[in-house]
């Protein structure tokens, strides 16, 4: 990946390669761009994302083994990349997503391009486990197989499959089988948005969660009650080594 | 844990490695999230050299597992490296009188079960006097994990000898050899298991079969260096690959230094990879420098050159 390595060259010592630098933490967000989220909705969101990412700069600073590299997928009827390259996150400028008129909220397409970028060869070989958070105010739209060939195509990825996977519902009746599937495991629960005054507080919540949860040695059951509801989240990036 | 020694009272020679055999130079280093975390470093390293016939030099490095089912994994790593030593010592001696790269090869696979069984012996030994308390035994009660497995550990093993040089590995961590042009070889195979989350262990239960093994004929490729190291090298580096660059400099640095700069060195290396500025993690490099090296890397420091180029 292109991301230039943080080098740390004592004066008096040379040592062999090209330089250390921490390990990548890919962090992409799947933002719902459909018709339905024009006017308020896009604004609070994008005001909220804009807002989460001084949370995760502050975290990456305080802990002792991530880069936080952010990319953002933009999806309607189509996904495209809002930000296509990993960017560190304490360089983001959150540039303000625009709702697509009249878009629909089909996420399978947005799976697959995200898979894609993160097939073998795609990630760099240290990188942890990605977090992946997706945030829609609605059902999915996607023709009959397409949004289960889309998350299909997620998990046949290892770094898929591996991945963090946080997803925030703006409003109660956004929150369906999808989210939960796409999270793909029930102690998770689907992080709610009654209001578009809640996304700021839920992102948050999510990028704590995805921050506090991945650290070593961490209680993660007892953080995932405290942000993010009754159950037990046992999920992390930073997990340590465990035996196949 | 550092375990280490030669066959000979300390002097000159048995110092830096002695005739035949190889000079030593480790750095092991307690990763920056460990210490945030307060786990202790749970990396091992143990090594050996003999004097004596044409030289031998064994290594072992090992790395225990940070996730919390393995909870004594730095008790297990620690016991690798002692258990890895003691049997590398006998197979130096086996190896020795191999003449194809076939029966070497067969010598190192002979010698995994007797290490692994040694390995689970030296743990019992251990759960003995240190038996697990009522909530330890519970939650591998309730996992349905064996004993050995909150002791689980990673394992390299190194033997260079007259002839040979022998690489046994279960896990994750990294060789590297390197030849006199700087040109650099992983002188084993790989494992598609290994993604960085998950890893083969000493407390699998075929941990034997999980082993993987490689011989090099150092008449055939004579080597100026070998480095053994934890993962928490490799996840340090920015360059990916990251071996052809480390291979490179290290002949360039032999070319240019002697083994008591790397003595120096080491565990500097160590210490920046497990910093927050690298990995994070727990770091141990073992480097083993050819007695001849800095004569065989200024020999092809043309190539080097050509190579900077």
């Amino acid at each position: 990946m292109d991301n230039p390595p943080v080098t740390a060259e004592a004066p008096l010592s040379r040592m062999p390669g090209g330089g250390i630098s921490r390990r990548p933490l890919h962090f992409i967000i799947l933002a719902d761009c459909s018709g339905g989220m024009k006017g308020e909705k896009i604004q609070a969101l994008n005001f909220a994302i804009a807002d989460m990412m001084p949370h995760l700069a502050a975290w990456e600073r305080d802990q002792e083994q991530a880069q936080v590299l952010v990319r953002a997928v933009a999806f309607a009827t189509e996904p495209r990349w809002h930000i296509p390259d990993p960017v560190p996150v304490s360089k983001i400028r959150w540039k303000p997503l625009q709702p697509v008129p009249k878009g629909l909220t089909n996420m399978g397409p947005a799976f697959a391009m995200v898979a894609e970028a993160l097939s073998p060869g795609r990630l760099e070989r240290r990188a942890l486990r990605p977090a992946l958070l997706l945030i829609t105010d609605g059902m999915s739209t996607d023709a009959p197989g397409a949004l289960e060939a889309g998350l299909n195509a997620l998990m046949s990825q290892p770094a898929g499959r591996a991945a963090l996977r946080l997803s925030l519902a703006i409003g109660r009746d956004a929150q369906s089988d999808a989210l939960k599937d796409f999270i793909g495991d029930p102690s998770v629960p689907v992080l709610v948005a009654d209001n578009t005054e809640d996304i700021a507080d839920r992102l948050v919540a999510a990028s704590l969660a995805l921050s506090r949860m991945s650290e070593a040695g961490a209680d993660r059951s007892a953080l995932a009650r405290t942000l993010l509801g009754p159950t037990g989240m046992h999920q992390a990036i930073f997990d340590r080594d465990t035996i196949v | 844990m550092v375990i280490n020694s030669t066959s000979m009272p300390p002097g000159p020679d048995a110092a830096m490695g002695g005739p035949g055999s190889w000079h030593i130079s480790t750095g092991s280093a307690r990763g920056a999230a460990h210490r945030a975390a307060g786990l202790p470093n749970q990396d091992s390293v143990a090594w050996r050299t003999v004097t004596a016939g044409g030289g031998e030099t064994v290594a072992a490095v090992a790395d225990g597992h940070g996730h919390s089912r393995h909870f004594r994994s730095a008790n297990g790593s620690a016991l690798a490296v002692a258990v890895g030593r003691r049997v590398s010592s006998r197979l130096a001696a086996n190896l020795a009188g191999q003449g194809a790269k076939a029966g070497a090869e067969a010598a190192v696979r002979s010698t995994l079960g007797g290490l692994v069984r040694e390995w689970r012996r030296a743990v019992a030994g251990h759960l003995a006097h240190h038996p697990y308390t009522a909530e330890e035994q519970a939650a591998l009660d309730s996992t349905g994990d064996g004993p050995d497995v909150p002791y689980g550990s990673t394992l390299l093993l190194a033997v260079v000898c007259p002839r040979w040089l022998a690489c046994a590995q279960i896990g994750d961590g990294d060789f590297l050899a390197v030849r006199p042009d700087g040109q650099s070889i992983v002188p084993l195979p790989g494992d598609e298991r290994l993604d960085g989350l998950r890893t083969t262990s000493l407390c699998q239960k075929d941990a034997e079969e999980a082993f993987r093994v490689g011989v090099q004929n150092l008449d055939d490729i004579p080597l100026l260096a070998l480095l053994l190291a934890t993962d928490g090298f490799g996840n340090a580096q920015a360059a990916d690959p990251w071996q052809p660059g480390v291979g490179h400099d290290l002949a360039e640095l032999a070319a240019e230094h002697d083994h008591r700069w790397f003595e120096d060195q080491v565990p500097t290396w160590a210490e920046r990879c497990a910093s927050a500025e690298g990995s994070g993690d727990d770091t141990t490099i073992v480097l083993l420098l050819n007695p001849g090296a800095t004569a065989m890397a200024a020999r092809a420091d043309g190539d080097l050159t050509r190579r900077r180029r």
